[in-house]
């Protein structure tokens, strides 16, 4: 995969811009893990298959993030996928939870897609051209995801009675964690003077409520929380640690750490 | 087929000398009920198979070591999945629906494949897994390409395709750690070990061809025997060119009667973990009940009532 | 929630085309609730390893078909519509040697 060249960074910038693309590479890599355990319990056969590929481009977009963060830092994907503590990560508080039953994957896919969609676009016109590149790529590939998540969410509120309540709950337990997504970032000062990061954090929240509430509107449903100006900070962040996070963190490094420095 | 007298049945003598000389039948075909219900047996226990076969392998989906493999090895449980959706498909066009399939399934009623009653132990599995026992399954799958139920042999084509890659793959995982470390060495060799009965049972015990009605009716073209030689064949040399064992003493090429010799398997074995007495049948069973249940709102919601699904 | 009345799980049938120009091939079918999901899952089954160029999906029972043999294959001769159904070669080797000529080039071609 080749990454358009990339403008010098000084110490600061650099560091500044490999938080965020933990936070994006995170973010991917850990969601794609939940969700991958549906692979083969899926509700419906042929949705099995859909929801594994949509987790399968989970794990790729967090392995292009970890490349390019891995280029930047001297690094490898693997090393910095596998081989950091709990508290290492900087995914978003949504994705501390384990996958829930369907309402729940849902949700949190309709809160974290349509989240995630703003912050591509946005980053699309970043000033540093391998990020403004990758982000580019991903959006080809989240527009199917996009239809996917809207097909399920009209699906369910379509199906009223049960299938909409569990819907409907999911959301408001999920939502104050969703705002996490947006949980300003240490270096967002340098990133957003240099460009490397169009809008602030606080923007792309406002922009995700708008158009998250478009799209519950048309299905029926309101926001599942308040959206205030600006939007509520997050209290969980980017930085907050669950039991169930920890029990994927010691699944997926099982084999990895088993043997120290082996190729797998 | 049938030992005592019965009035013969014109209809069900033209077709049978059609699917023995080579003829096709495709599901709005005329059928007599006794091959529909061959074939619907056959097809059932191949789509159960699949469904189940993720079983093993998906616990260590989260346990992947690095980024390709995750994706890899998702992407292989996927085909599974996916194949056991074309086979119910196949299945439920042959008049079965693909719920009372699934509750068959979950309450004992019809089989699966002995290898994925196993439990797996170690990352070392799950490379002879996606290695040799998609391999050993390839070399059925090829020979079903001729089936006389068209649906089906179509169906295998695709398969055959698709599974090729899990070959790869396995073998992939296999190679990195015979390259690697003792312990990672000393991992596929223990694997080996636990799995190489499984395989050697998997093709299943001879049949006599004169009365094994799937091959009369074309709906297999190779026997179960043809079959293992087969697999042994391509296998055995790429297996032992690696530095691994076979845990067979009794394994060796007769170079006069160009077949192999081997211990011969343990057959009541394979019949007793088929009848739901494997090590993981029943939890693996449960797990799916279980799952199933949990899911059951979801299907309720957007299929409709259970009883109108085709 | 029906899309027309109809049940709310159906078959779709899916066709695909292996590349640039070629004829659409039937692939394969799957059940899905309504006609969104169902190109989801045809994408899913016949092009998620992108072998496909292109992907039809359409309700089974959308689908008429003909299979009476009265019709695909009726009994009277019928081979003045094909090919082989013109034997030429001893007309044209008779034409050659009465006007004591050798074969033209490619003239041989498609010729029984």
């Amino acid at each position: 995969m080749t990454v358009a060249p990339a403008r010098s960074l000084g110490p600061t910038e650099s560091a500044a811009l490999a938080e965020l693309l933990l936070t994006l590479a995170d973010d991917e890599f850990i969601l794609g893990f939940w969700d991958s355990e549906w692979t083969g319990i899926a509700p419906i056969l042929e949705e099995d298959v859909a929801m594994s590929s949509i987790s399968q481009d989970e794990i790729g977009h967090a392995r292009a993030w970890y490349e390019l963060l891995a280029q930047l830092t001297a690094d490898d994907a693997d090393r910095i996928a596998f081989g950091r503590a709990p508290d290492e990560y900087r995914h978003a508080a949504l994705l501390n939870h384990a996958r829930g039953d369907w309402a729940h994957t849902v949700a949190r896919r309709l809160l974290y897609e349509t989240a995630d969609a703003v912050r591509l676009e946005s980053l699309t016109g970043s000033s540093y051209a391998p990020v403004a590149e990758l982000a580019a790529k991903m959006r080809r590939e989240e527009t199917y995801h996009l239809l996917h998540w809207n097909a399920w969410l009209r699906q369910l509120t379509a199906a009223g009675g049960e299938a909409r309540d569990r819907l409907v709950a999911a959301l408001a337990l999920r939502w104050s964690d969703a705002q996490s997504i947006f949980a300003p970032l240490a270096g967002e000062g340098i990133l957003r003077a240099g460009g490397i990061l169009p809008e602030a954090m606080a923007a792309l929240q406002k922009r995700w409520h708008e158009r998250l509430g478009q799209w519950l509107s048309a299905a029926g449903l309101s926001l599942p929380g308040p959206a205030t100006d600006p939007p509520q900070p997050s209290t969980a962040g980017r930085t907050g640690r669950t039991p169930d996070f920890a029990w994927l963190h010691s699944e997926f490094t099982l084999v990895a750490r088993s043997e120290e420095g082996a190729t797998w | 087929m049938s030992d005592s007298p019965s009035p013969v049945d014109p209809r069900a003598e033209a077709f049978y000398a059609h699917v023995g000389s080579g003829g096709k039948v495709e599901a709005d075909h005329w059928m007599p009920d006794d091959y529909r219900a061959a074939i619907l047996k056959f097809v059932e226990m191949h789509a159960n198979s699949e469904l189940m076969g993720v079983l093993p392998e998906r616990e260590w989906i989260l346990r992947a070591p690095t980024l390709q493999r995750k994706l890899s090895l998702t992407s292989k449980v996927q085909d599974e999945a996916g194949h056991a959706q074309l086979l119910y498909r196949v299945a439920e066009d042959l008049g079965k629906s693909r719920e009372q399939m699934l509750q068959d399934l979950l309450a004992g009623k019809t089989k699966f494949h002995n290898v994925f009653h196993y439990p797996t132990r170690s990352w070392g599995d799950v490379g002879i897994i996606a290695w040799l026992v998609d391999a050993a399954a390839i070399v059925s799958q090829q020979a079903l390409r001729d089936c006389s139920y068209a649906p089906y042999a179509r169906t295998m084509k695709k398969i055959c395709w698709e599974e090729s890659v899990h070959i790869m793959h396995g073998r992939d995982v296999v190679l990195t750690l015979m390259n690697g470390t003792e312990r990672q060495r000393a991992l596929v060799q223990d694997a080996l070990d636990r799995w190489w009965g499984p395989l050697m049972q998997m093709h299943g015990p001879p049949t006599d061809p004169a009365r094994d009605r799937d091959l009369i009716w074309r709906i297999k073209s190779k026997g179960n025997e043809q079959l293992r030689q087969e697999f042994l064949s391509i296998y055995v040399p790429r297996i032992t060119e690696l530095g691994l064992r076979i845990p067979d003493p009794g394994l060796r090429y007769d170079e006069a009667a160009e077949r192999w010799i081997y211990t011969e398997p343990d057959w009541d074995e394979l019949r007793w973990v088929v009848s739901g007495h494997g090590p993981m049948s029943q939890q693996r069973l449960e797990f799916r009940r279980l799952h199933r249940a949990e899911t059951q709102w979801v299907r309720d919601a957007v299929l409709g009532p259970v009883g109108a699904a085709a | 929630m029906a899309d027309h009345g109809l049940p709310l799980d159906r078959v779709w049938e899916v066709f695909r085309q292996e590349a640039q120009g070629d004829p659409m091939v039937h692939g394969g079918s799957v059940r899905a609730p309504d006609a969104e999901l169902a190109t989801h899952y045809a994408r899913e089954f016949f092009g998620r390893r992108q072998e496909s160029e292109r992907l039809w999906v359409i309700p089974r029972d959308a689908i008429l078909e003909l299979d009476d043999p009265d019709l695909l294959k009726p009994p009277f001769d019928r081979s003045f519509k094909r090919p082989g159904g013109y034997v030429l070669k001893h007309k044209l080797e008779a034409a050659r040697g009465r006007a004591g000529t050798p074969p033209a080039r490619g003239s041989d071609e498609g010729v029984e």
